[in-house]
Order: structure tokens, then sequence, then C-alpha cells
């Protein structure tokens, strides 16, 4: 999008339109998906690519967010999400970016000694792992198994 | 245990029935008194822990100094956690009160929170300009807080401010959560059992809880009718860290806090000191200044790596770096998923350093050491909650989150951006 200021109607309309387009596949996009699914998280969040290079082992997406947060979204090399990572003011919209793995995060057990500051949940095979304070959070969750072979996790941010 | 949270909520109805019966109706409001304080949802932790020492009583505090505690707070699981006592009136008036307890004070955010739970007021809702209500999305790191920004006249210790624009979590009137801000993942955090705490008091370096949300609709505000959309909002109307609007000692706080015993103490007491060089008790001298960066960062060099996304924060239970040579603690097997494997478990205690923080500013706190001890050990002590050797990794892997175990034996002065003092100018953490 060229432009960072969205009329709030428009936008909400063509959000509803997608998700009735998109029907109930919507659940099933990004991490764990095909690449093909990060051009529909750039539709529905109105953003846009910023690069896409390739990696030792993978290739990032990188994709600016119109709230100033920056996703990324990592391709092994089978073409599948195995990652996804976030900096910036607010959250990406995790529903869409962690698709069918979404209801694990959200439901996982808080834990006693949380302070708001730290998650590190694996749930099966995703892991969550966050950190920041407001006005700078980031985080990214990828899938044990679909990391390719070679790849420092340390580095998918 | 179970029992015992079942008593204390029963407890706790019938002081607020209580003081609901002899607030007089006016708008049901809670008259403060100095033994009524205390007394709102979800106060006293175990033991005698909230005596009227320091987070009861009407103010907390005098002058431009508030009492703080570290007890166990309204969960009574809490530790490393900081309280403070606020008092909250509708705008204008200076008997519909109410003051609340166990407000978690934390340098880390911006703005004060309150649980819809604990509230006994009802606090006018900010409207944007057509009439629609103004609701806030907080994005805390593990999960959202849903709620109204309403207005309230607000008294810490013997500061005063009009009209400041406050969240109120899991208010009753806004239930229906847009799918936007619930996307947004992790635990919702609208009651005081999830939040650990009555509220929050965001006192970090900044005056404003969003950087753009002036002119980027970005997620964290909404207009309300029957639904909820996502708005810009006009900065008077946005969720703003209290002491800047206070009529004096505005330009910052100053946490005070003893020296912690290595193995942990209980109710620990301390103050918060509003203004820096404005009275003779906030008065700069030699310490430490440092600039923290747009996102109230600094940089920290530890193990030869430099962590660029580091900061000091009160709000922060322990400190959370990376060092793979320190043994993490085990799950228990009756808790297979327990998030302590993500705390230091040493068998003996570990003296660490050299730390070096560097500010935006250039200038450099070097040789700082610390000490991490077995978090397990702590997590199973049900009497102490202040401990200094609490620490546990860091899911960012650029980042040293150096927490309340920080403050612990210092004054650490937190100032806004745009101050001025005879130290520096804000933003900067001095210590």
């Amino acid at each position: 999008m060229p432009s960072i200021h969205f009329d709030t109607c428009k936008r909400a309309a063509l959000g509803a339109l997608l998700i009735a387009a998109l029907g109930p596949g919507i659940a099933s996009a990004t991490l764990g998906e095909p690449e093909v699914s990060v051009q529909t998280d750039v539709a529905r969040a109105h953003a846009s690519i910023k690069s896409s290079q390739d990696r030792a082992g993978y290739r990032v997406h990188e994709i600016q967010l119109p709230s100033g947060t920056v996703m990324r979204e990592f391709i092994a090399p089978n073409g599948q999400v195995f990652a996804v990572a976030w900096q910036g003011p607010s959250r990406p919209d995790l529903r869409q970016a962690l698709g069918q793995y979404f209801d694990a995060y959200a439901s996982a057990p808080r834990s006693k000694m949380a302070d708001r500051r730290h998650v590190q949940i694996q749930q099966g095979d995703l892991v969550v792992q966050a950190g920041g304070h407001m006005r700078a959070l980031s985080g990214r969750a990828y899938l044990l198994s679909a990391i390719p072979s070679g790849v420092n996790v340390g580095d998918l941010h | 245990m179970a029992s015992m949270r079942m008593l204390r909520m029963g407890l706790c109805a019938v002081l607020c029935m209580a003081a609901i019966a002899c607030s007089g109706g006016g708008g049901g409001g809670v008259g403060v008194s100095s033994s009524g304080g205390s007394s709102s949802g979800g106060s006293s932790s175990g033991g005698s822990s909230s005596g009227g020492s320091s987070s009861g009583g009407s103010s907390g505090g005098t002058g431009n100094v508030a009492n703080v505690i570290i007890d166990q707070g309204p969960s009574n699981a809490s530790v490393n956690t900081l309280f403070t006592s606020v008092t909250v009136c509708v705008p204008g008036s200076t008997t519909s009160c109410q003051t609340i307890d166990h407000i978690q004070v934390d340098t880390g955010s911006y703005g004060l929170r309150i649980l819809a739970p604990v509230l006994t007021l009802t606090l006018p809702v900010e409207t944007l300009t057509g009439g629609n209500s103004l609701a806030e999305c907080t994005q805390f790191v593990d999960g959202y807080s849903w709620g109204p920004v309403v207005s309230a006249d607000l008294q810490i210790a013997g500061e005063t401010a009009h009209s400041v624009p406050v969240q109120v979590i899991g208010d009753s009137r806004f239930t229906n959560i847009p799918a936007n801000c619930s996307s947004t993942g992790g635990t919702q955090e609208d009651t005081v059992a999830s939040f650990g705490a009555n509220g929050i008091l965001g006192v970090g370096p900044f005056e404003l809880d969003c950087g753009n949300c002036d002119t980027v609709a970005g997620g964290l505000y909404y207009s309300c009718a029957t639904t909820c959309a996502e708005t810009t909002v006009p900065t008077n109307l946005q969720v703003a860290n209290p002491v800047t609007r206070f009529a004096t000692d505005k330009n910052g706080v100053i946490v005070v806090l003893p020296s912690v015993a290595a193995g942990g103490a209980a109710n620990v007491s301390g103050s918060l000191i509003f203004g820096i060089d404005t009275q003779a008790n906030n008065q700069s001298g030699t310490e430490t200044v440092l600039t923290v960066d747009g996102n109230a960062e600094l940089l920290m060099t530890f193990n030869g790596q430099s962590l660029a996304n580091s900061f000091i924060d009160s709000g922060s239970n322990g400190i959370f770096f990376n060092d793979s040579s320190i043994t993490k603690c085990v799950a228990p097997p009756s808790d297979p998923t327990s998030q302590i494997v993500n705390f230091y478990c040493p068998a003996t205690t570990l003296s660490l350093g050299p730390l070096s923080i560097q500010g935006m500013n250039g200038v450099m706190a070097n040789n700082l050491t610390f000490s991490v001890g077995n978090a397990q050990t702590m997590f199973n002590n049900n009497t102490f909650d202040a401990f200094p050797q609490l620490a546990g990794t860091n899911p960012n892997s650029g980042s040293f989150d150096y927490g309340l175990p920080f403050f612990y034996g210092r004054r650490v002065a937190v100032a806004v951006e745009g101050a001025t003092t005879s130290a520096g100018t804000g933003p900067y953490i001095a210590f």
C-alpha cells in the first residue's frame, strides 16, 4: 500500500470481503502453510512486502505493517512457512500469522511467575517466544519439526 | 490453598459491600477515609503484609512521596512486584473517590490501568468527535487487556492530576472484544487474578502509551458505537503517564528501595518520589545519567555480547538474559508445561559480571555485578516475595532485561521525555 493512512470504513469493508471470500480457509494460512499464504497476510493487513531475501537454508519476506510493526515470514526450501517473527509497537494479527496453531498459543496456560514481559511457550510442535515492553514488543513463533537443517533458531528475528 | 483463596474472596465481598453501604449514595462513590483505603476489592495478601505501613491509608504517602511495597499482591502469588495505592475520583468531585491499593508500579509502561472488578466508581468514558466511545486494546508481551478509556481525577500521595485518561480493564459495559484485539494473541488479562494486581501505574520515561496513535490506527485504540473499529486518537485522549499530568513534580519519578537479603525478604517497602530537582528530597547528585532511545532502551554488554534491546524495568520480576552455561530449572512431573523452565536454577549462587550499560548519550555504567540464585527455591518459598537473585532466559537474544532486582539498594530516577533537570535532559534513567 502506498499510504499508511487508510479509511477505517473501507478497511473494515475490505477485510469483511476478504474474510467472506476466503471463508473457513482463512484459518489455514501462514505458519505451516505454503509460501503463497504470505500474500494473504499482506493483503489482509494492508501491508507491503519491504524485502524478500534468500539466506542460507531459507528465504525471508519482510512485511511492513501500517502500525509500524515489521513482520518477517521464514520460508523453508520446501516452500513451507516454518517461522514468523515480529518487532514493533504492537503485535501483528497472530490469528492470521499462526493459522491453525493460534488456538494452541492463545490457550497455553499462563505461568504464575509471569510478569507481562516474557513468554516462552511450547505446545506440541509450536514454540512461541516473546519479549519486550510497551511500545517495543518482539517475538517469534516456529514449528520445531519444520526448521530446515542447519538453521539457527536464534537467527529467526 | 483453594479454601484460603475462597475465604479471601468472601472477606473481600463483605468489605466491599460494607464500603458501598457506608458511602451513602451519591453515584456509588466510595468516600476516602484513612482506614478504608485498603478495603477495595482484592486487597490484602497473606498475613499482615498489607498493614498500615505502606499500601494502606487514604493517600499512601505524603507530599511528593508515595509509599511502595513488594508483597504477594492480590493474587497471593506475586514475586518482585512493586505496588502502591492510587486514589481515583470522578472528575471534578472530591467525594466520589476511591483509593485502590496494590496498583503495580511499572517504569516499563505508560499510564494508569485499573481492573474493573475493583472499581466501585462509575467514571465517564472518553468520547471521540462524533460521540463514539474510546476503548483500548493494551498489548502486553504475554497477552492483551481490553476496556474503555475513562477520565479520572487522580491523587497519589500529595500529588493531584485532573481529567487524566485512564484505562479500565474488563469493564462490563465493553464485553465485545474486537477480533483485531483478540487476534493479537496471548492471554486475555482482565481479572485481578490473571493480572496479578488491581491495576498498573505506568511511570516510564515517555508521556503516552503509543508513539503514533494520533496518526496511525495501529490496533491499540478503538472507536466504539454498537461495534468497535480501530481508530486514530488525539494525544489528549490517549492514556498518559499520570505523573506528566500532575500540577507539580511532573518531570519524572525516583524509585528508592532498600537492599534485600540474598535469600529474599517479605514485604519490602520503599518510596516512589515524584519530580526530579523540584523539591529538597529529589535533588540530582552525582548519579550516572543514561539517556534512553525511542523505545526506552539502552545498550548493555554482557559476556562479550552487545545487547541493543536492553532495558531497566520495575515491571519485570527478574533479571532476564541468556547464558547457556547456567543450569535452567526443570518442570515438575505434576506440571510438565510449567514456565519455570525459563528461569535459572544453578546449584549454587553465581556471581556474574561485569555488565556495562550505555546510554544513547554515550555515558556508560561499567563493572556492574549481580548474582543468580535458584529460582525453584525462590518460587517454593511462600514467605518471601522479594528476591534479588531471581533470573531467567530472555526470549529476545538481543536483550538484557534488568527488572526489579536492579532497584534493590538503589535510588533510580526516571526522567520523562523533554524533562530538563540539573543532571540532564529526558528521557533518561539515572542511578
